[in-house]
């Protein structure tokens, strides 16, 4: 996932001199390669994202198409205002890269951990996020962001949670991918990131005739295809690791409520942060987001009228 | 590439300005009066001696950048852009009516202003960001920030000074209105900045400390600066007066926030009329 993200950023930067990389000193070995390939395009901007990213607005108004890279829990959290002032506010053409969304930082506490990106930002105006799931999507979505022309915030998270697709999809902004048809009806899950493949693999084993929806875009989303998935539905599950409050369970519900309500079970990161120290898979336990707790969610909501 | 300046042809007499921005906010009822006043002859030596808007073009790709990053201030940039004839004489007479334009803060979707301020510490790193484009781009485009002395108690105008020193940016320049006030007192009492040219010249800036209501001594500093053959960034701090231009406003800080009625407005233009 992260060679996908640095091939396009190298791609992309090569065919466009104005394509300008800033990093707040983050992206140890991830930049090997554009710094190889296009050493006079890339800035690291030191320990200082506010500045960051003003310039980087300053540089998008020159002209330039800056890439922002940071850790999700600092770009965007840290410098919100700046995105919505100065970058959004202008519908200044910045692409933000947030890396190790979620609990990728498992070992190092709250300060590293992202949960709380997407509702910082869905409130924004003129700023799209984008949220892929795998490689391919990450491909995908670098490409769209850069045609876009416009703010994008693009979350990566946990990237080595296996491939969902089997090739680059044709995406068109907004768009819902069903990555594992089901007949339809009945149950749908849409998930988003990291939980893509792990609403796939529960669906598989546990839900034959689920349909799961990977949403690579929280904003927009198609509010076509996510009504339609609803109005066919008997429940839907929504999974994301970013809280409850605000992602994408948050947009399924809000979309539902108004043009097609159906019971929708938001599994997320619960309104709290994280107690202890551990593996990935040890805090997404602790969140009640490995298989065993989702399983066991969806078996109750399923149960329960 | 050296354009002419299309704004040599205009006066940006001081009183004119100080007229248009007391207009300005009797019109809207509004309030930052004094925060304009201390910038009046900055904008002024700016916009007639240095900036360059090639066909007078505010949004012109290779024209140089004004961010005015104190955006409480912008009520003097307005006056300025009134006599660029980029804003008409209804923007000024109907400030603040419902559905007009021009707002109270500086906001980047107006033709002529660079940035949205008014939440401060963010035209700086805009600025920085803009010459470092030109620079990039072996540009002779040069940018200026206004900031307020207040401004600067925000971090990220000292991460932007690192990093246009760092980057060696010797084509921007960094002007302090330094008024001595910020909204809720004098900076002394409220955070102490000590000598804001040192600072700067601790962080790698070729600085200058003006008065910075003697025309002659900003454009004078100015070129001075410019005509370094250092790679430094450079700053003007220019030593102003708050309210500067109307003695029952000057140092008074009230007029952060005090709005116009008919009788100060018609006292405030007679001062400004009748001052030398």
């Amino acid at each position: 996932m992260r060679d996908a993200f640095s091939d396009a950023l190298v791609r992309h930067a090569k065919a466009d001199p104005g394509v300008v990389l800033l990093t707040g000193d983050h992206g140890y070995a991830l930049f090997d390669d554009f710094r190889k390939e296009c050493p006079k395009q890339y800035i690291n901007a030191g320990i200082a994202e506010q500045n960051m990213v003003g310039m980087a607005a300053g540089l998008a108004r020159a002209g330039f198409r800056p890439f922002v890279y940071g850790l999700s829990a600092f770009i965007p959290v840290r410098v919100v205002e700046q995105i919505k002032l100065d970058v959004a506010h202008d519908q200044l053409p910045v692409i933000f890269i947030g890396d190790g969304a979620g609990f990728v930082y498992s070992h190092l506490g709250t300060s590293h951990q992202s949960t709380e990106d997407i509702a910082c930002l869905r409130a924004i105006p003129d700023l799209s996020i984008y949220s892929p799931a795998d490689r391919f999507e990450v491909s995908a979505c670098m490409d769209l962001a850069y045609q876009s022309n416009s703010a994008v915030y693009l979350r990566m998270g946990k990237s080595d949670r296996g491939d969902v697709h089997s090739n680059i999809p044709n995406l068109t902004i907004g768009e819902l991918l069903e990555v594992l048809p089901g007949n339809g009806g009945d149950v749908n899950f849409i998930a988003t990131g990291s939980l893509v493949r792990t609403a796939m693999d529960i669906a598989a084993r546990k839900y034959p005739t689920a349909s799961v929806w990977s949403a690579p875009f929280i904003k927009p989303i198609d509010y076509t295809q996510v009504t339609s998935i609803c109005r066919r539905s008997r429940a839907v599950i929504v999974l994301e690791e970013h809280s409850v409050q605000g992602g994408l369970g948050s947009v399924v519900a809000e979309i539902a409520s108004e043009l097609s309500p159906v019971r929708i079970l938001r599994i997320g990161v619960p309104d709290r942060f994280s107690q202890h120290c551990g593996t990935y898979e040890y805090l997404l336990k602790e969140h009640g987001l490995d298989h065993m707790s989702i399983e066991q969610r969806i078996h109750d909501f399923l149960e329960a009228n | 590439m050296v354009y002419p300046m299309s704004s040599q042809v205009k006066a940006f007499d001081t009183k004119a300005l100080r007229k248009t921005v007391l207009n300005m906010a009797y019109a809207g009822s509004t309030v930052h009066i004094g925060c304009a006043f201390s910038i009046i002859e900055i904008l002024a030596v700016l916009y007639r001696n240095h900036l360059r808007y090639p066909n007078n073009d505010p949004r012109a790709f290779e024209r140089d950048y004004f961010v005015l990053s104190k955006g409480h201030g912008v009520m003097a940039q307005y006056a300025c852009m009134l006599e660029l004839g980029w804003l008409k004489d209804e923007a000024i007479a109907q400030y603040f009516a419902d559905g007009t334009e021009l707002k109270g803060l500086s906001d980047s979707r107006i033709a002529g202003l660079e940035v949205t301020s008014g939440s401060l510490g963010h035209g700086f790193s805009v600025g920085v960001g803009l010459a470092l484009g030109a620079k990039l781009r072996n540009s002779e485009q040069k940018t200026y920030v206004v900031v307020g002395d207040g401004e600067i108690n925000e971090g990220p105008i000292w991460e932007g000074a690192l990093f246009a020193a760092h980057h060696q940016l010797k084509n921007f320049m960094v002007i302090v209105d330094e008024n001595g006030y910020q909204a809720m007192g004098s900076t002394h009492d409220v955070i102490e900045l000590g000598s804001i040219q040192s600072k700067l010249e601790t962080f790698g800036f070729e600085a200058a400390t003006i008065d910075g209501h003697n025309e002659d001594a900003i454009d004078n500093a100015i070129k001075q600066l410019w005509e370094s053959t250092s790679t430094s960034p450079k700053a003007l701090v220019a030593k102003t007066i708050k309210g500067k231009g109307v003695p029952f406003m000057e140092n008074n800080n009230i007029w952060h926030y005090t709005r116009l009625d008919s009788e100060t407005y018609s006292r405030a233009m007679s001062a400004v009329e009748g001052s030398s």
